[in-house]
């Protein structure tokens, strides 16, 4: 309804003449844009696979490491007062 | 880092375009002869005037690079430079459309002004295999460097001597804007201004990815273990940020 209202009211468009090549010329610069977006869409999605092949692998060195620290971490707080608990929560 | 800012200048972009369409169509006063087909004019015209001016932005950036030795000036002389050759098949395309309507054939060889822009056109088109042609990162960064200077003084002087010329067909613009009336000057200084915008995002956002994916490939360097030895990438005409020589290491920044 919005939509028919501005229709409604702007001015008519002389597109019988020229009307197809002003079309294609803004086309044009619209086509270029949507392949460049279209271009980094697929270059995001590559990244996005990438960091989740780094995740994975990181993970996986910092398993046996995490494992290690976690034991440590129990050893510690047998023997030192438990931390204040993060303000955040 | 090269991220920062992304969001305002796409917003901008955003607004400056709705706000150039809006005038072309429904402010700007239709003109005396072509009519409603100089409406092609608020986007060939900032589209060519973007592409030469990148073009010598390119051959800017490079002379810093030669300066700097920093292979951060070369990636973004080659950004500037593949974003520039973007738009000038935007400004071949929407004139020759303009052509057609105007004169009645795509192409005029005997027009200075089309053929100039061709040339320059081809002549960077060339700058992609020159780069691809050479396999060390660093001597394709020096010698497309040196491309991008040449050719980026070629670029005026070639404007300079297509209007120098005396026949032609082809409106002049630069230099005869004053002459607009003032609700079409507006709306080609918008257009303008749009139009540099979006070149200047489009700029960043290849900039960024670009920067991205070499933090990416460096931390997969480092998690897979390889700390000793030149990083090994694929053959690319893409510059490689990882050849930071010692003037720039030196000089306190990182390779990114």
């Amino acid at each position: 309804m919005i939509l028919a209202t501005v229709l409604a009211e702007t001015p008519a468009l002389p597109l019988h003449t020229a009307g197809k090549y002003v079309a294609g010329a803004y086309i044009v610069l619209f086509a270029l844009v949507l392949i460049y977006v279209a271009i980094m869409a697929i270059r995001l999605s590559r990244i996005e696979r990438d960091l989740g092949e780094l995740l994975s692998m990181s993970e996986h060195d910092a398993g046996p490491a995490t494992a290690g620290a976690a034991h440590s971490d129990e050893h510690t707080q047998d023997t030192q007062d438990p931390q204040p608990e993060s303000t955040l929560a | 880092m090269y991220g920062k800012g992304l969001r305002t200048l796409s917003i901008a972009t955003v607004v400056a375009i709705t706000t150039s369409l809006s005038l072309v169509f429904f402010y700007a006063p239709l003109e005396a002869e072509q009519g409603f087909l100089q409406k092609i004019f608020y986007v060939h015209v900032p589209l060519a005037i973007i592409a030469l001016c990148g073009f010598v932005l390119g051959g800017l950036l490079a002379i810093q690079h030669l300066r700097t030795r920093d292979p951060r000036w070369d990636m973004r002389s080659y950004v500037v430079i593949h974003m520039s050759l973007i738009f000038a098949v935007g400004t071949l395309i929407t004139g020759s459309i303009w052509a057609k309507g105007s004169w009645g054939h795509w192409w005029v060889w005997s027009e200075p002004t089309l053929v100039s822009f061709l040339i320059v056109f081809l002549l960077y088109a060339t700058y992609q295999p020159l780069r691809f042609a050479i396999e060390d990162p660093e001597r394709q960064a020096r010698y497309a460097s040196v491309f991008a200077i040449t050719a980026g003084a070629f670029v005026p002087l070639n404007f300079i001597a297509v209007r120098l010329s005396t026949a032609y067909l082809h409106p002049r613009v630069l230099g005869s804007t004053s002459n607009l009336p003032g609700p079409m000057a507006l709306t080609f200084l918008v257009s303008l201004l749009a139009l540099s915008l979006l070149f200047a995002t489009l700029c960043k956002y290849e900039l960024t990815a670009k920067h991205t994916r070499a933090q990416l490939r460096a931390l997969r360097r480092r998690l897979s273990g390889e700390t000793t030895g030149a990083p090994t990438r694929p053959r690319s005409a893409a510059p490689s940020l990882h050849h930071a020589t010692a003037p720039a290491r030196a000089a306190g920044g990182s390779a990114l």
